[in-house]
């Protein structure tokens, strides 16, 4: 499912904290850290333009995969940054803390 | 040891109670020796960079805990 860091598609059929949780949480992690990297190098090198379009191809990948797993596994952030299915399912766990 | 590894002989007392450490080590980080960071600089791939903390080969510096360099005292002869 994984090839170099990119997912190629995922397992539609989901359980609460499975494989499959873990796997894209942990890439979402990794692209999040290398865009963090990216962000800091270019505030001292604003012209850098293979660094900005890296940076937002990554952006964008970044936002596929955050889409992807709240479709399967409920919103990532609350307040209005991630829908929510019925019912309510902000208060689901796993919470960050438990995994 | 890699290059980021520095070495220094302390003095050592003899009327030091404790056994005496002869050789110390110390880390020198990277980015010390870069200046301004150049562009276009090797990445690592984005789970090698979580795992290492840095995005760039050349800021990579290992953590060697005192402990696992060997900085132990000698056994005083009694």
């Amino acid at each position: 499912m994984e090839s170099g860091g990119i997912i190629m598609s995922v397992n539609p059929h989901t359980r609460p904290g499975d494989e499959q949780y873990v796997e894209l949480l942990t890439q979402l992690q990794a692209i999040d850290f290398v865009l963090v990297e990216l962000n800091l190098y270019l505030d001292t090198h604003p012209h850098d333009a293979n660094a900005i379009e890296q940076f937002n191809e990554l952006t964008q990948r970044r936002w596929k995969l955050a889409n992807d797993f709240e479709a399967l596994y409920g919103p990532l952030m609350n307040f209005g940054h991630s829908y929510s299915g019925y019912p309510w399912q902000w208060n689901d766990t796993p919470w960050p803390w438990q995994v | 040891m890699n290059s980021q590894t520095r070495v220094y002989f302390p003095y050592v007392s003899p009327f030091d109670p404790c056994p005496p450490i002869r050789v110390k080590t110390y880390q020198v980080p990277p980015q010390l020796f870069i200046g301004f960071q150049p562009e276009n600089l090797p990445q690592f791939s984005p789970m090698e960079a979580l795992k290492r903390g840095t995005l760039w080969p050349a800021l990579y510096s290992p953590y060697n805990p005192a402990a696992s360099r060997g900085e132990r005292g000698d056994h005083h002869e009694r």
